[in-house]
């Protein structure tokens, strides 16, 4: 009933003219960020964020907007699946198996309406989920001491990789050298420098805005160069929509199951969105077994991942939200949004930012609304758009990076370093370096170091403080075994996930 | 020999670690003593982590990843010194003017006919200019189309 209550207050944040204008506006740009490949939701939010802190956004009004794209990109990605087969995001992998049979059947239009009634279901029961799941987590979480905090950013940092994740050892090294970024600047408990090197722009540490804009937005134009994909030209024609209630309605049973298995996979660590489309739709498969026509264009095979991934990202925010730890690298970088706005994510923020959290929330009820809404009738906005082709977009949205990071400190020194990120980006991502477990270290750097302090104080330097609580060790055991899993279950997963790919008959 | 970049990125970073853990050690203990944490105690043990991660990646290398030779390389160096120039030029030359050659030049290299790329790079940087200094009043540098 409490909980109850605090929405409510939430719908009065979130219901005002000035946030809902905002929210409507993050879905229409969270959808076009889905939809249009290589330009991942990621990527957009960061490029987004520079832009939210210059326009002088209040807090709770910049949040709305980044968790009103983030949930638009879900809806987005499904857009380019179906239409081009090609995922416009990763979660949206899945869709392309059953997406894009229909549209060659001439049911394109069928396909994108119910598959937007199915992000907004998975939508929706990922929202209730986290309605009803964060505020216990929060509660819980509040008897964490240092110690444990400490062995919860381990256990993030080993389960980021995931469960399909392909060399841990490539996570850690990611990891540490996030750390070892943040660590830059004058120390906060001792006043010393550290590796300033006597240059008066590091001594405030290096802007973890301008690091996430670099790492994703320069790397990617230069991964398109590369690759020099020239896709959007294709002129596709939606037609009507001939879908029938009884056949909507005969989806029921797949949306709802899609929907909490997506909300699960989304709040476990290490599984996320991919995996909880992944999951939806295998389980789809073999509940309906030989009756349905999975990978031919069953209507049932877009529902089932969609509804899964939308279920997921909003399973995604748990964490992040109760424990100030993201599973994902768009929840990394909200979170990211959070701290450049002086808001201490974790469990005290339900309590001393109850606004602003439970206004989110609101926001997402709102946004699915909203998305549902957008997405029906003005799919083919969206279609026309996707058919900007890259070579246009991709230079713009980079100027837009450029004039994000340039008007939050009006010095050219923090482009030339985003650019230098946007290299060694391109590298990592070469390398197969994973860039989340980069940012996530950026940002999580100065809460590890304060936590390890803080235990060692306590314990009077005894370092076996450490993990001396069941619950401590209990993380340590599970970030231990989020290293090892992937090395044995990843390959078969990573099979299973191209087989099933590969089975359909997409090809033309 | 496989995994070549794999050894140069462990040897890379190993340097890196040894010379950040190494810096870390040289720091003036804090005035009042040092307690159980002081500056150096957390990046020491990064230091450590990713001296292992290294020779981790030296011993144990993934295959050989797939490395743009030729055209694609000229084409990716343009890219990155084109960003350089564009900040470089940005408040001497104006917002306007630097972006029109920058956007346009990339959107040219990345396929775009050269006059559709700098018509577009035009378009798109005097919609942003005029959105951000009159719009949301955040000032963007007019260089040498300011008007005194």
């Amino acid at each position: 009933m409490e909980t109850l209550g605090y929405l409510m207050d939430g719908f009065a944040v979130a219901l005002t003219p000035y946030n809902l204008m905002f929210a409507l506006a993050g879905a229409f740009l969270g959808t076009l960020i889905g939809c249009l490949p290589g330009l991942g939701p990621a990527n957009g939010v960061a490029i987004l964020i520079p832009l939210a802190f210059t326009l002088g956004l209040p807090p709770e009004t910049a949040m709305i907007l980044l968790t009103s794209v983030y949930a638009g990109a879900m809806y987005g990605g499904r857009i380019s699946s179906i239409l081009l087969n090609i995922p416009g995001d990763e979660p949206a992998m899945m869709t392309c198996l059953d997406g894009y049979p229909m549209a060659q059947k001439g049911r394109a239009a069928d396909a994108l309406a119910i598959s937007a009634v199915a992000s907004f279901a998975g939508g929706l029961i990922g929202t209730i989920g986290l309605i009803l799941l964060a505020p216990i987590l929060a509660r819980f979480a509040l008897t964490f001491g240092p110690a444990e905090y400490f062995a919860l950013f381990i256990l993030a940092f080993a389960t980021l990789g995931g469960i399909t994740g392909k060399n841990p050892m490539k996570t850690v090294i990611a990891a540490t050298i996030g750390i070892m970024i943040s660590t830059v600047g004058i120390d906060i408990s001792t006043g010393t420098q550290r590796y300033t090197f006597g240059v008066l722009e590091l001594y405030e540490g290096i802007d973890f805005i301008l690091a996430i804009v670099g790492l994703f937005a320069i790397s990617e134009l230069l991964f398109f160069l590369e690759s020099r994909i020239k896709s959007g030209h294709k002129k596709v024609n939606v037609g009507k929509v001939t879908l029938t209630l009884k056949e909507l309605v005969s989806t029921v049973p797949t949306q709802l199951r899609g929907g909490v298995l997506g909300f699960i996979a989304g709040v476990l660590p290490g599984a996320g969105a991919s995996l909880g489309s992944f999951i939806s739709y295998t389980l789809e498969k073999q509940v309906i077994g030989k009756k349905g026509s999975f990978g031919e264009g069953d209507i049932r095979g877009v529902v089932a991942p969609e509804a899964g991934n939308n279920g997921a990202a909003s399973g995604a925010l748990v964490p992040m939200l109760t424990l100030g730890v993201p599973g994902s690298g768009t929840t990394a970088v909200l979170l990211a949004m959070l701290i450049s706005l002086n808001i201490t994510p974790g469990p005290l923020m339900f309590t001393q930012n109850a606004d602003i959290v439970w206004g989110v929330i609101a926001a997402l009820l709102i946004g699915n609304v909203l998305l549902l809404l957008l997405n029906i009738p003005m799919i083919g906005v969206f279609v026309r758009l996707l058919s900007i082709p890259p070579a246009y977009l991709l230079p713009i949205v980079t100027m837009v990076a450029f004039v994000g990071i340039y008007s939050i400190s009006h010095s050219t020194f923090d482009l030339y370093f985003m650019v230098a990120f946007g290299v060694a980006g391109y590298f990592m991502r070469k390398l197969e370096i994973p860039l989340v477990p980069i940012i996530l270290g950026l940002l999580l750097g100065p809460e590890m170091e304060k936590n390890l302090g803080h235990a060692l104080i306590l314990s009077d330097g005894d370092w076996s403080t450490l993990w001396a609580s069941p619950l401590a060790l209990g993380l340590w055991l599970v970030a231990g075994l989020g290293l090892v899993l992937p090395v044995i279950v990843g390959p078969i997963l990573r099979r299973r996930m191209r087989s099933a790919i590969e089975e359909g008959p997409v090809s033309d | 020999m496989s995994g070549l970049s794999d050894r140069i990125l462990g040897l890379g970073l190993l340097v890196l670690a040894v010379a950040y853990g190494w810096v870390a050690q040289q720091w003036p203990e804090p005035f009042g003593g040092s307690e159980g944490v002081g500056p150096e105690t957390f990046p020491t043990i990064l230091s450590v982590v990713l001296v292992i991660g290294s020779l981790y990646l030296m011993v144990k290398p993934d295959p050989e990843a797939q490395w743009p030779w030729g055209k694609t390389t000229i084409e990716l160096l343009v890219a990155v010194v084109v960003l350089v120039i564009y900040t470089f030029l940005m408040e001497p030359l104006g917002f306007v003017i630097s972006t029109t050659l920058a956007v346009g030049t990339l959107s040219w290299r990345m396929g775009a006919p050269p006059r559709k790329a700098f018509i577009t790079g035009l378009l798109s940087a005097v919609v942003v200019f005029v959105l951000f200094n009159y719009g949301l009043s955040l000032s963007l540098p007019a260089g040498l189309l300011e008007i005194n």
